[in-house]
């Protein structure tokens, strides 16, 4: 089917004579939502009748129970601390990140010294150092957090580094033929430049906390999120399981939607 | 701001020292730590001990054991991934309308920890490999679809009028047009999806699982086997390391072509 | 003009993208004729937006028009003919990953031409735009003018009676746009080729053409047809010659007014929120 390359516009009018159908191709947004639905009746098709109940409950009783997992003793405080978990870790690796990618991008030298490094680390699979940071900071906030920073900071830093990097000259050069002081170029040219990149390394960023923090979580199985996520799977609850990590779920995707939103509209000028 | 090509032969050498000193630095305060800050054995050991079980966790062979349970699940969980990701992404970038409908829900659920619903396959899959694989082929399959989508929906589309001008069939359009238009984006989807699949595999060995090298790091943790610990961790580093190289090579030599 | 002479025969050609009352809705073209003669340069020109690139395509059977017809010699266009029309489209129309010599061999293979001539006529090909030295060059280490004439010889290779070039030297600078437009003209007076030719540049259109078809803003129908009578080869001199210039002045005075028309018009919808830029396909 090659001839929807070059004729987009004809292929639709010439099919859509439909209402409905016409309606739908213009409107892909309404379609999405129509498979997400679909999925979401054959998950409850499958878990009532096809499926054993001990292992996975339909969507209906899952969104029933949600009031349930809720009142189990202990959960909104494991997700309120999770949540505030997200929060300053995310505050920190910006902090951090934006910094030192600032202070790395600024100056040629300290780029071709440091950036490798940051690369390296980086590169790391830091999930294999999960252990260490629970033995090092124990069972509470403090290690998740940690972790979360760890896996947040790194593509801060390296998007603002390189979105330092990127200024046109002629910029630079225009503003100090002007006469700008070091200071003054820094507030007037490079910070404006910079808050395109600084949205889309706090995406980033956000994706990594989350990471971090969510990993931090389920590994550490007597305390937090991940104590009830342990307890509902051993004692055969899917249906407060699935409710669970549902609302986890929906939390990291609001908070990334809010960063992207965040990025789209600071970097508008862009392009 | 931008580098130039021809940096002075002095500060290339001055960052090279930089990085040098950096990992000299390292090395320096972690002996220090050890062996005259008294830093708890418990915390950090030595590194002399590390390298000693290093030595002798890779003589006993101990480590195939493990090693050998985390890439089976690893290469079963990438084989998925890419059989499903570069399938339903290339009949996906067919239509327009289908890209519009589905990018956005890939690029949604990708941006968050996938991770996170490993509890609900361990519910279902139990501890054993399965669970991994399937966890693993689901975190997989996102960058591999979402770059074969891109690189079959972007090719060119004056190319494709071009082909089709000159009468090339559906068979020629996908041989000599889309394939080879397609295949660097795919490429570097499968690079993606590798290395997440890995990381993910022993991520989950970490959380929940019986056997692999994440387990095994773990295990050791609760023994408070520290030196030891530390030596599969460096060793687990290198695994991935020499993985992601070689994938790389890969990458390198099918562009080539 | 009798059939035996009408090459391309165009008739009430109208086109549109997308429904009325939709975002990106355009009529590129409203009730279109046109005749073009065999053997002649016929050149579409107007201002940016008109639909002359869309009408090229629905001639040469990429684009099927909302209503219409179009008939090459006596068949109808139903959709591509590769056996009695090629393209020279303005840019990236060669395949990056093949050398010069692949693409020719290739646009051939597709065609259905024998393996056993492939390899020979390619070479002619490119020895008539007189690139045989680059044939195992990549598009990418060319020159535009260079790439240009590769696609040339590919069109050329497929020895189809009809060439459609869809501003093929709109990418490059001007001087190489004069050599290759005289270089088009000669080897016009050598085959008997149709050519039909969108362009912007009015100098190009009256320095090539036999005849130009002038077309309106948006949506595009035609609003004139003027006569070149010049035979080629056309030598450069032509271009300093009083007809050129009354000619071209001619040619601007019935454009001025499109051009100030199309100037008003916003290229593309306002986009919502976390849309992609619409492709507004073929329109221009």
């Amino acid at each position: 089917m090659a001839v929807a390359h070059t004729d987009a516009g004809i292929a639709h009018t010439a099919q859509a004579d439909v209402p409905l159908k016409r309606w739908l191709l213009s409107h892909p947004g309404a379609t999405r939502i129509a498979v997400i639905l679909l999925l979401l009746v054959i998950w409850e098709f499958a878990a009532r009748f096809l499926l054993d109940r001990d292992f996975i409950s339909p969507p209906s009783t899952v969104l029933m129970s949600l009031g349930g997992v809720l009142g189990t003793p202990g959960v909104p405080k494991a997700l309120g601390l999770t949540l505030y978990e997200i929060a300053i870790g995310f505050v920190l690796a910006a902090i951090i990140g934006a910094g030192t990618g600032l202070a790395v991008g600024l100056s040629r030298f300290a780029h071709k010294s440091f950036m490798p490094i940051i690369l390296l680390l980086y590169g790391l699979p830091q999930v294999t150092i999960l252990p260490l940071f629970v033995l090092f900071f124990g069972i509470g906030a403090a290690s998740k957090v940690a972790f979360g920073v760890s896996h947040g900071m790194f593509p801060i830093m390296i998007t603002i580094a390189a979105g330092v990097q990127k200024i046109n000259p002629v910029l630079m050069r225009s503003a100090r033929s002007m006469g700008a002081s070091r200071a003054q170029i820094l507030y007037h040219v490079i910070f404006p430049h910079m808050v395109p990149s600084f949205f889309t390394g706090l995406r980033l960023g956000m994706t990594g906390v989350l990471l971090g923090v969510l990993l931090a979580e389920l590994y550490v199985s007597t305390a937090g999120i991940g104590y009830f996520t342990s307890l509902f799977t051993q004692n055969l609850e899917p249906t407060k399981l699935i409710g669970l990590v549902a609302m986890l779920a929906v939390i990291a995707i609001v908070l990334n939607e809010i960063v992207r939103r965040a990025e789209f509209h600071y970097g508008r000028w862009r392009g | 701001m931008n580098g130039d090509a021809r940096e002075p032969l002095v500060i290339r050498l001055a960052s090279h020292g930089v990085q040098v000193a950096f990992l000299v630095v390292l090395l320096v305060a972690w002996l220090l730590a050890t062996h005259v800050w008294h830093v708890s054995s418990i915390l950090l050991p030595n590194p002399v001990d590390v390298w000693r079980q290093l030595v002798d966790v890779i003589r006993s062979g101990e480590f195939i054991y493990d090693l050998r349970i985390t890439l089976s699940e690893f290469v079963a969980a990438f084989i998925i991934a890419t059989v499903l990701g570069v399938t339903v992404g290339y009949f996906v970038s067919r239509s327009p309308y289908l890209i519009k409908v589905f990018e956005p829900l890939f690029a949604a659920i990708y941006a968050i920890p996938i991770i996170l619903f490993l509890p609900l396959y361990v519910m279902v899959w139990g501890l054993g490999p399965a669970s991994k694989i399937a966890l693993g082929a689901t975190i997989s399959f996102f960058p591999i679809v979402m770059n074969t989508v891109v690189g079959f929906g972007n090719i060119d589309r004056t190319l494709t009028a071009a082909a089709k001008s000159m009468g090339a069939s559906n068979i020629q359009m996908f041989r000599h047009v889309l394939l080879p238009g397609a295949l660097p984006v795919v490429l570097a989807g499968l690079r993606m999806g590798f290395t997440v699949a890995l990381l993910s595999v022993i991520g989950s060995e970490t959380i929940a699982s019986l056997a692999g090298l994440g387990h095994r790091i773990v295990n050791l943790a609760e023994n408070m086997e520290m030196a030891r610990m530390f030596a599969y961790i460096v060793f687990v580093v290198a695994i991935v390391a020499v993985l992601n190289a070689g994938i790389s090579m890969v990458e390198a030599y099918a562009r080539w072509r | 003009m009798t059939s035996a002479e009408t090459a391309i025969c165009v008739r009430d050609v109208s086109h549109q993208f997308g429904e009325a009352g939709q975002a990106r809705y355009v009529q590129a073209l409203k009730n279109t004729s046109l005749d073009v003669a065999r053997g002649e340069l016929h050149c579409l020109i107007g201002p940016s937006g008109c639909g002359k690139s869309t009408l090229l395509s629905v001639i040469g059977g990429l684009t099927t028009p909302t209503t219409g017809t179009v008939t090459v010699g006596d068949k109808a266009v139903r959709g591509p003919m590769p056996r009695d029309l090629a393209f020279v489209f303005q840019e990236n129309a060669l395949f990056p990953w093949n050398t010069v010599f692949e693409n020719i061999v290739l646009g051939m293979k597709f065609q259905g031409v024998p393996k056993a001539e492939r390899r020979e006529r390619a070479r002619r090909a490119l020895e008539a735009v007189g690139l045989d030295a680059f044939a195992e060059h990549f598009p990418g280490q060319l020159s535009g003018g260079m790439r240009q004439r590769a696609a040339l010889a590919r069109a050329l290779s497929l020895e189809t009676d009809i060439l459609l070039m869809d501003e093929p030297f709109g990418a490059l600078d001007e001087q190489t746009r004069m050599v290759l437009g005289e270089d088009l003209s000669v080897l016009l007076s050598r085959s008997r080729k149709t050519i039909v030719f969108v362009t912007h540049s009015l100098g190009e259109a009256v320095f090539l053409a036999d005849r130009v078809a002038v077309f309106s803003a948006r949506p595009g129908t035609i609003k004139d047809i003027i006569t070149i009578d010049e035979p080629h080869p056309r030598k450069p001199s032509f271009m300093t010659a009083p007809k050129f210039h009354a000619l071209r002045d001619r040619l601007y005075g019935l454009l001025h007014d499109e051009i100030r028309k199309s100037m008003t018009e916003t290229a593309q919808p306002r986009r919502r929120y976390g849309e992609a830029a619409e492709n507004t396909g073929d329109a221009a």
